[in-house]
C-alpha cells in the first residue's frame, strides 16, 4: 500500500474511534436521563398512591366537599393513566406532555383541597391529617428536586448532543433532544393567581 | 448569593491550607532540630569542655519528632475510625424514630428530600434528645457510616423551611468529604500538640532534661499553633461551602438563614457559663465540637483565629448581603405533641424531666 492509502486508512481508523467515544457518552448522557426521570416516576407512585388515604380521612370531615374530593379522586386517576402511558414510551415527547396536563390538573385540585381543608379546624387538628399532609408535602418536594435533576441531567445531554463537532453524530445516529420539564403548563398559570370576591 | 462562586472560592482556599498544614510539620521538625542544636551549643558554651555534637544528633531530632507528630495522628485518627455512628452515641444521640413525633417524621422527609437533591445516598440520622440549643452535626469517614444528628432544640424551635437548611449545610459536609477532612486534621492536630506536651513531660524533671525540654516546648507550641490556626481556617472556608451549598439546594435562603437568626436570639437570651449549660448536652465535647453548625462558644476566651467557626453576624451577613436582626425562637406549634411545652417563649430552658430521661418528653 501507498503513503497516501496509509493515512487514508489511519484517519478513517481515528474518526471511527472518536465516533465511537462519542457515541458511547451520548448513550450514557440518555440513560442518565432514564435513571433521572424514574426518580420523579418513583415520587409520582408516591403521591397516586398517598391521595386515596388522604381523600379518606378528608371525607370524614367534609361531607359538604363532594365535588371538591371527587375532582382530587379523578385527576388522580388520570394522571396515573398517563404515567403509564409515558413508562410505555419514555421517549415520546406527547406523552410526557399528557402527563405535565394531568399532573398540573392534579396539582391543582390538591391545591383546592388544601384550601377548602383551611376551613375546617378539627380536619386539620386530625393527627392522622396532620401525618398525611405532611407526607404530601414532602413528596410535592421530592417531586420538585426530582424534577430539577431531570431538567440538569437533560441540559447536560441536549448540550452534549448540540455541540459541534459531536452533533455530526448525534445527528447521523439520530439523537433527540430530550425534553425539558416546565412547572407551569399554560400562560393562565404562569400568571400570579387572581383573588376574586 | 452567587453559589458557584463562594464553592470554587472555598475549595481552592481549602487546598492551600493542606499545604501550609504539611509545611507546618516540616517546619516544626525544623524547629525541633534548631531549638535543641541552639540547646546543646549554649550548654557547650557554658561548659568549660568541648564537646561536638553527639553522632546521629540531627537523625534523632528529626526521627524522635516525626515519630511523634505521626504516631499522635495515627493514635488519634484510629480513636476516631470507629465511625460516625458510634461517634454520635458518645455524645448520646439515639436513632431518629419518624414514628415518635411529628417532628421527627418530618426531619426523616426532609433528609429524603434533600438527598434526591444532592444526588447522594441516605445518611442515618439521629437525634440528641436531651440538648435544647438549636444545632446539628455531620460525622463518618465515608458513606456507609455517614451521619447527622439534630438536637431536640432544633426539631422544637424550627420551621420545615428551616430544617431544610439545616439538613441542607449538614449534607454538605458528607457530600464534600469535609467529616473526613476534618477528622483528619483534628488527628494531625493532635500529633502536633504531642511534639509540645513531649516538651513539657520532659520539663518536670531538673537538670538537662528541664534546659532540652524547655526547649522542645517552645518549638512545639509553635507548631501546636499553627497547626490550631490552619485547622481554624479550613474549617472556616468549609463552613462557608457549607452555607453556599445549602442555598443552592433549597433554593432559599431564608431556610438557613433562619436558623442562624434563631441561634443568634437564643444565645442572646441564655445566661452566661453558656458551655457548661445544661442547654448544651453533649455538644461541647471535643470530638464533635469543631463539627457542629454552630460552635459552642469556648470556657476560655480563645482567640478570633483559633475559632473553627466563622462569627454568626459574618454567616448571616454572607447569606442575605446585609446584617439582620435575630428571630426569636418559640416553640413551633407542630403536630399532636406540640402541647407539651408550656414553659412558653424563654428560649434556652429546658425542662428537669427531659434531662433526667431523654424520652420524659414524648411522654
Amino acid at each position: 500500500m501507498s503513503a497516501t492509502a496509509w493515512v487514508v486508512v489511519v484517519v478513517l481508523v481515528a474518526v471511527g474511534l472518536w465516533a465511537v467515544a462519542v457515541y458511547n457518552r451520548l448513550v450514557q448522557l440518555r440513560n442518565r436521563i432514564a435513571n433521572a426521570f424514574g426518580q420523579i416516576d418513583v415520587q409520582l407512585k408516591r403521591r397516586y398512591d398517598l391521595i386515596p388515604n388522604l381523600v379518606e380521612v378528608a371525607r370524614g370531615y367534609l361531607a359538604h366537599e363532594a365535588a371538591t374530593l371527587e375532582a382530587v379522586i379523578k385527576a388522580r386517576s388520570q394522571a396515573q393513566g398517563a404515567a403509564a402511558a409515558v413508562r410505555a414510551a419514555p421517549q415520546s415527547a406527547s406523552a410526557m406532555g399528557a402527563l405535565a396536563a394531568a399532573e398540573g390538573v392534579l396539582g391543582g385540585s390538591l391545591g383546592r383541597l388544601m384550601v377548602v381543608a383551611e376551613s375546617y379546624p378539627e380536619l386539620k387538628a386530625d393527627a392522622t391529617m396532620q401525618s398525611l399532609s405532611e407526607e404530601i408535602t414532602s413528596t410535592e418536594n421530592r417531586l420538585g428536586f426530582a424534577r430539577q435533576a431531570y431538567n440538569d441531567q437533560a441540559l447536560e445531554f441536549n448540550d452534549a448532543a448540540a455541540q459541534f463537532p459531536d452533533l455530526i453524530v448525534a445527528r447521523l445516529l439520530g439523537f433527540a433532544p430530550a425534553p425539558m420539564l416546565a412547572s407551569t403548563q399554560s400562560d393562565e398559570e404562569r400568571a400570579a393567581p387572581r383573588v376574586k370576591f | 448569593m452567587k453559589f458557584w462562586d463562594h464553592q470554587h472560592n472555598a475549595r481552592s482556599e481549602t487546598r492551600r491550607l493542606l499545604l501550609g498544614f504539611a509545611f507546618a510539620v516540616v517546619v516544626l521538625v525544623a524547629a525541633v532540630h534548631a531549638a535543641l542544636a541552639l540547646a546543646w551549643w549554649l550548654m557547650v558554651a557554658v561548659l568549660p569542655v568541648h564537646l561536638p555534637f553527639p553522632q546521629g544528633f540531627l537523625a534523632a531530632n528529626v526521627g524522635v519528632s516525626l515519630m511523634l507528630v505521626l504516631g499522635g495522628w495515627w493514635v488519634e485518627t484510629s480513636n476516631l475510625r470507629a465511625g460516625g455512628v458510634k461517634l454520635a452515641q458518645r455524645v448520646g444521640a439515639r436513632e431518629l424514630r419518624p414514628s415518635l413525633s411529628h417532628a421527627e417524621q418530618r426531619l426523616s422527609n426532609i433528609v429524603d428530600e434533600l438527598c434526591i437533591a444532592a444526588h447522594m445516598p441516605r445518611p442515618q440520622v439521629m437525634v440528641m434528645p436531651r440538648t435544647d440549643a438549636i444545632n446539628a452535626f455531620a460525622a463518618g469517614w465515608d458513606e456507609s457510616d455517614a451521619v447527622i444528628a439534630v438536637t431536640q432544640g432544633a426539631l422544637d424551635y424550627l420551621t420545615r423551611e428551616e430544617m431544610q437548611g439545616m439538613v441542607a449545610h449538614e449534607l454538605s459536609h458528607l457530600h464534600e468529604g469535609d467529616t473526613r477532612l476534618k477528622m483528619r486534621l483534628a488527628g494531625m492536630v493532635f500529633g502536633l500538640e504531642l511534639v509540645y506536651n513531649f516538651g513539657d513531660t520532659m520539663r518536670e524533671r531538673r537538670g538537662l532534661a528541664w534546659w532540652f525540654g524547655s526547649a522542645i516546648m517552645v518549638a512545639g507550641f509553635a507548631g501546636w499553633l499553627t497547626g490550631r490556626m490552619l485547622k481554624a481556617a479550613v474549617s472556616r472556608q468549609r463552613e462557608y461551602l457549607a452555607d453556599a451549598r445549602a442555598v443552592q439546594w433549597t433554593r432559599s435562603r431564608d431556610g438557613l438563614g433562619g436558623v442562624l437568626r434563631k441561634v443568634m436570639a437564643q444565645r442572646r437570651d441564655t445566661p452566661a457559663g453558656y458551655a457548661e449549660n445544661p442547654v448544651h448536652t453533649g455538644l461541647a465535647h471535643p470530638a464533635v465540637q469543631h463539627m457542629l453548625l454552630v460552635d459552642v462558644p469556648g470556657r476560655s476566651r480563645m482567640e478570633r483565629w483559633l475559632d473553627t467557626h466563622p462569627t454568626l453576624d459574618d454567616r448571616v451577613q454572607r447569606l442575605y448581603g446585609r446584617r439582620m436582626q435575630p428571630l426569636p425562637a418559640v416553640p413551633v406549634p407542630a403536630g399532636h405533641e406540640s402541647a407539651r411545652r408550656d414553659e412558653g417563649g424563654t428560649a434556652g430552658t429546658v425542662s428537669i424531666a427531659s434531662l433526667v430521661d431523654p424520652f420524659a418528653r414524648f411522654m
